[in-house]
C-alpha cells in the first residue's frame, strides 16, 4: 500500500505545462529522491505535494485521504528549503518552536521537544543565537529540526545541501539519512545531485521535461540505465548506435555494419529493449597493442587525440572509426598524443538504453 | 594626479558651500533682533521664534499640515503596503506596467496633479476641501510608500513565508508575524520618507486652501509674498532641525543606499 | 494575472484611478471640446498667443540652463564624493541628502535673502563700492536659475553616485594596467560608463525645473514660468480651460522628454 500518489497530474505555470498526466507513488517509510537537470519538474512535483502550487488536473492522494485541496498549513508536511528560510528575526529555540506553538502545545511541553530535538540535531546550547550567527551547516540543522519538530507526517527536502561546501554536504547527507531512519519518515527528495541522491535513498525517481524517466533502487538505475537520458544524466560518457541486434541465451549480438559486438543481458525486470549501447569512461579499456591478454571480439582501434591528468586515472580522447571515446584508466605511464591503441568494451559493462 | 586631486576637492568645496551657504544664512538671520532680515544679523534674539507660536496662522496650518500628513500616511499604508507586498511577492503578467502605474504619481507633474484634483475632486466630485487635501497628499505618498517598502522586501526571501505556512501559519499570521518584523524598518523608513514628501508639499496644497484650511508650507509662502520679517527664518531652522532629525532616523533604519538607488 | 495579487493590488489601484487616472484623463479631454464640439481650438489659441510662447520660452530657457549647470557642478562633485574614504563618503551623502529633504519653500527662500535689494550679494558689493545701485537680481529669471539649480543639485548628485558606486573599480585598475594614464582611463572608462547616469540625472533636474512651482513662485516675482502660469490662470483668471491647456502641455513636454532621454540614455549604455 502506497501512502502518497499523485495520479494524473497536471501542474502550469505561466500557462505552460510543467507536469503533464504525472503519476509517482511511495511507501511509508521509504526515503525517494526526485533527482534530474533543472527545469525537469522535480521542485514543482515537491512544491505540489507540499502544496505550494495547485494541480490543474488530477488528485494527490495521502494516507488514503484526498489532499489535492488541502491548504499547505493543514497538511502537516515538513519542508527543508534550500535556502532555510529560517525566520531571521526569530532565535534558534522560536525557530524551532514555532509549528509547536501553532499547534497550542504548552509552554513547558513546547521546551521539552524543542530541546530534545536540537540534541537530536546536535544543537544542544545553540537555543538563543539567531539565525544570522550560524554557520551554513548548523543553519540547516535548525532547519531540519524546525521541520521535523511538528512531527511531520511527511518530509520534503528542497536541495537541501547545495548551499554548503563539498564536506560538509557529505557530512549532512549522512545526517539527514541517519535521521529519517531513525525516526521512520517517509521523505521526498529533491536533488540534482545523483551521488547524493543515490547514497541516501530507497528509491530514485529520474526526472526528465516533466517526466519520470526511471523510477528504481538506486544501485539499478546506476548500472542499468532505461533511456539514453537517464545513462547520459548517471555518467554514461559513450554510446553506439547499433543497427541490429540477436539475441542468444544470456548475451546479445549486436552488430553496426560489418562490426559485431557482445553485450550481456540484464537480469530478469530491468527491461531488454534498445539498439543503443551505453557504457562509462571508466568501464571502457585500453591496451597499446592489438590482442593484448586473451582479449578477442569487443575491440576497435584507435587513435589517442588528448590525453589529461585526473589525479587517479588519466583521461583520453580516442578516435575511431564510430566516433571519439572517453576513457579513464589508471596508469604509470601515460599514452601519448596520437598514440596507437585498442579499445576495448567488457561485455557485462556495455549496456543498451531506448 | 595629485594637484587634479587638490582642483577637484576644492570644486566640491565649493558646491557645497553654493547648497549649504544659503541655509546657514537662514539660521543665522533668524536671530536677527530688527524687524527687516538682514545679514549679517544686527544682534541676537529669539523674538521671532516667539513669533511663531503668537501668530495663530502658523500654529493653525502647522497643526493641519501634521494632521493631513499623518492620516495620508496612514492611508497610503493601507493602501500600499499590500501592494507593494504583491508586486514584490508574485510574478505576473502586466506586474511592470502595475509597477510604473504606482510609481506613476512622482512622474506627473506635481502642479498639474493639484490642478486636476481641484477640479474634480472638488469642483465635479464636490468632495470638501479638507478631504481634497488629504486625498492628495495620500496619492503622492504611495508612490514612495511602494518603492521604499518593495526595496526592502526584495531583501526578504520568501521561502521564510512558505516554511511558516507549512508549519500550519495561515496567510494572514504569516504576514503579521513573519513578514511585517522582517521589514520593521523598511516601513518605518516608509513612513518618514513620505511625511516629509507631504509635509513639504506645495504644488497640491497650494489648490486645496479655503477658509480655516491650509498647509504650513502655503501659509510660509503666503507670508513671504507680503513680509519679509525673520518670522519664517525662524521657522525655517525649526524644519530644517526636524528634518535633521528624521533624516537620522531614516538614516538609522536603512541607510542612505535607498536615496541612491534608482 | 495571479488572483491574490489582484486583490492586494486592487484598493490602491482603485484608489490612483478615481483620483489620478480619471481625473487627468478627463482634463485632457476637456481640452479638446469646446461648445460641444471637437476641437484644437484650445491650443492653437494659446501658441498664437505671443505671451503663452514667451512665457513657454523662458520655461525652457531657464530648465536647459539649470539643467546644463547642475550637470557641470554635480558630476565632479559626484566624482569625488565616489572616491572619497568611506568616512568623508557617507558625510558628504549625508550633506547631499539633507537639502533633498528640506522644504523647498525655506531652500527658495533662502535665496530671497541672498539675492535681494538689501540682499547678501548686493549689500556686499555696495559697501565694496563696486556698484552704488543694488542690481536687480531676485524677481529675474536669473534668480529663478540660481534657487532651481539650488533646488535639484542634490538630486543629480545623488543620481550620479548611485551609477558611480555601482561602477566596477577592477576596470580603472585594467584600463591603468594596460598602458592608460589616470586621466585616460577616467575619459575612455569611468566617464562613458557614467553619461547615461548623466543623463539620468540631466532628465530629472530638467523635468523638475520645468515643472517646479515653489522656486518661480518665490524667486521669479512677476516673471511667469508655465507652472507659475497655470496656477494664475487657476486660481487668480478661473479660467480652467486655459489652465487645463497649459496642464496637458506640461503633461505632454514632460513625457516626451522623459521618454526621448530614457531611449537615448539606454543605447548609450553600453551594457545594452
Amino acid at each position: 500500500m502506497s501512502l502518497l500518489s499523485l495520479e494524473q497530474v497536471s501542474v502550469a505555470y505561466d500557462n505552460r505545462l510543467i507536469l503533464e498526466d504525472f503519476n509517482l507513488s511511495l511507501a511509508k517509510g521509504q526515503l525517494l529522491s526526485l533527482l534530474g537537470p533543472s527545469g525537469c519538474g522535480k521542485t514543482t512535483t515537491l512544491r505540489l505535494i507540499a502544496g505550494f502550487l495547485n494541480a490543474e488536473a488530477g488528485a494527490f492522494m495521502f494516507g488514503g485521504k484526498d489532499y489535492t485541496k488541502v491548504p499547505v498549513e493543514k497538511r502537516n508536511f515538513g519542508f527543508v528549503f534550500q535556502s532555510y528560510a529560517l525566520f531571521p528575526h526569530l532565535s534558534v529555540f522560536d525557530n524551532v518552536a514555532f509549528g509547536l506553538r501553532l499547534r497550542k502545545l504548552k509552554e513547558a511541553e513546547v521546551k521539552k521537544r524543542v530541546t530534545r530535538m536540537l540534541e537530536i540535531v546536535s544543537l544542544g546550547g545553540f537555543e538563543k543565537r539567531l539565525p544570522a550567527a550560524l554557520s551554513g551547516g548548523q543553519r540547516q540543522r535548525v532547519a531540519i529540526a524546525r521541520a521535523l519538530v511538528i512531527e511531520p507526517d511527511l518530509l520534503l527536502f528542497d536541495e537541501p545541501l547545495s548551499n554548503l561546501d563539498a564536506n560538509l554536504r557529505v557530512n549532512m547527507r549522512v545526517e539527514i539519512r541517519r535521521i529519517q531512519q531513525e525516526l521512520g519518515i517517509t521523505t521526498v527528495y529533491v536533488s540534482h545531485d545523483q551521488e547524493e541522491c543515490f547514497s541516501i535513498s530507497d528509491q530514485v525517481a529520474v526526472m526528465n521535461n516533466g517526466k519520470i524517466e526511471q523510477l528504481d533502487k538506486p544501485s539499478a538505475i546506476f548500472k542499468y540505465p532505461a533511456s539514453e537520458f537517464v545513462a547520459r544524466f548517471i555518467g554514461f560518457g559513450n554510446f553506439i548506435a547499433f543497427d541490429g541486434r540477436n539475441d542468444m541465451g544470456s548475451d546479445i549480438e549486436l552488430s553496426r555494419g560489418a562490426l559485431k559486438f557482445q553485450a550481456a543481458k540484464r537480469p530478469e525486470g530491468l527491461g531488454n529493449t534498445g539498439l543503443l549501447g551505453a557504457i562509462r569512461p571508466d568501464d571502457l579499456q585500453l591496451f597499446g597493442e592489438p590482442g593484448a591478454a586473451g582479449i578477442d571480439g569487443n575491440t576497435l582501434p584507435g587513435t589517442v587525440q588528448i590525453s589529461t591528468y585526473l589525479g587517479r586515472s588519466y583521461q583520453y580522447q580516442v578516435e575511431t572509426e564510430l566516433g571519439v571515446f572517453t576513457v579513464n584508466q589508471e596508469m604509470e605511464q601515460p599514452f601519448v598524443q596520437g598514440q596507437r591503441v585498442t579499445v576495448y568494451f567488457p561485455k557485462e559493462k556495455l549496456v543498451l538504453v531506448q | 594626479m595629485k594637484e587634479g586631486n587638490r582642483v577637484l576637492s576644492l570644486y566640491t568645496l565649493l558646491v557645497f558651500i553654493f547648497l549649504l551657504g544659503p541655509l546657514v544664512i537662514i539660521s543665522i538671520t533668524s536671530f536677527e533682533p530688527g524687524t527687516v532680515l538682514k545679514f549679517p544679523p544686527e544682534g541676537f534674539s529669539l523674538k521671532w521664534y516667539r513669533n511663531i507660536f503668537e501668530v495663530s496662522a502658523f500654529m493653525d496650518t502647522f497643526k493641519t499640515s501634521i494632521i493631513i500628513s499623518l492620516l495620508g500616511n496612514l492611508l497610503a499604508l493601507l493602501l500600499g503596503v499590500p501592494a507593494a507586498y504583491a508586486l514584490s511577492r508574485y510574478r505576473f503578467r502586466g506586474r511592470d506596467t502595475l509597477n510604473a502605474i504606482f510609481l506613476s504619481p512622482v512622474l506627473i507633474p506635481g502642479i498639474v496633479l493639484g490642478f486636476t484634483l481641484l477640479r474634480y475632486l472638488i469642483v465635479v466630485y464636490g468632495l470638501p476641501i479638507v478631504a481634497g487635501l488629504l486625498i492628495g497628499h495620500t496619492v503622492i505618498m504611495l508612490p514612495f510608500i511602494i518603492r521604499v517598502i518593495a526595496s526592502s522586501l526584495e531583501n526578504f526571501d520568501f521561502a521564510v513565508e512558505e516554511a511558516a505556512q507549512s508549519l500550519g501559519a495561515s496567510r494572514l499570521y504569516t504576514f503579521f508575524k513573519i513578514v511585517l518584523p522582517n521589514i520593521r524598518s523598511g516601513i518605518l523608513a516608509a513612513i518618514l520618507i513620505a511625511f516629509l514628501e507631504s509635509f513639504n508639499n506645495v504644488d497640491i496644497s497650494v489648490f486645496m486652501t479655503g477658509p480655516g484650511i491650509s498647509t504650513l508650507p502655503i501659509q510660509m509662502l503666503t507670508y513671504v509674498q507680503n513680509y519679509f520679517d525673520p518670522t519664517i527664518a525662524a521657522i525655517s531652522v525649526i524644519l530644517m532641525v526636524l528634518t535633521a532629525a528624521l533624516m537620522f532616523v531614516i538614516e538609522r533604519l536603512m541607510g542612505f543606499a535607498y536615496f541612491t538607488k534608482r | 494575472m495571479n488572483k491574490k495579487a489582484l486583490y492586494l493590488l486592487l484598493p490602491g489601484l482603485l484608489f490612483l484611478a478615481a483620483f489620478m487616472l480619471v481625473p487627468i484623463t478627463l482634463t485632457i479631454a476637456s481640452t479638446f471640446v469646446q461648445d460641444g464640439k471637437l476641437t484644437l481650438e484650445g491650443y492653437l489659441h494659446f501658441f498664437r498667443d505671443g505671451y503663452f510662447n514667451r512665457i513657454l520660452l523662458t520655461t525652457l530657457r531657464v530648465s536647459v540652463v539649470t539643467t546644463l549647470v547642475c550637470m557641470l557642478l554635480g558630476y565632479p562633485a559626484a566624482y569625488y564624493i565616489s572616491r572619497a574614504s568611506a568616512r568623508k563618503k557617507s558625510i558628504l551623502l549625508a550633506l547631499s541628502i539633507f537639502p533633498l529633504l528640506t522644504s523647498p519653500v525655506v531652500r527658495s527662500f533662502s535665496w530671497m535673502i541672498i539675492l535681494g535689494k538689501k540682499g547678501l550679494i548686493n549689500s556686499f558689493l555696495v559697501n565694496i563700492g563696486l556698484i552704488d545701485k543694488p542690481l536687480d537680481i531676485l524677481y529675474t529669471p536669473v534668480a529663478m536659475m540660481i534657487g532651481l539649480v539650488h533646488l535639484f543639485l542634490p538630486l543629480i548628485i545623488i543620481t550620479l553616485l548611485g551609477v558611480m558606486e555601482n561602477l566596477d573599480h577592477e576596470l580603472v585598475r585594467a584600463a591603468r594596467s594596460l598602458g592608460a594614464s589616470p586621466f585616460a582611463a577616467f575619459r575612455k572608462i569611468t566617464f562613458p560608463l557614467t553619461v547615461p547616469g548623466l543623463i539620468i540625472g540631466g532628465i530629472l533636474v530638467f523635468v523638475g525645473s520645468l515643472t517646479a512651482y515653489t522656486t518661480p513662485a518665490l524667486l521669479g516675482g512677476k516673471e511667469r514660468v508655465v507652472s507659475t502660469f497655470l496656477y494664475q490662470n487657476a486660481m487668480t483668471l478661473n479660467d480652467w480651460q486655459a489652465a487645463s491647456v497649459i496642464a496637458v502641455i506640461m503633461i505632454v513636454i514632460t513625457f516626451v522628454v522623459v521618454g526621448l532621454m530614457n531611449a537615448w540614455a539606454n543605447r548609450l549604455n553600453p551594457k545594452g
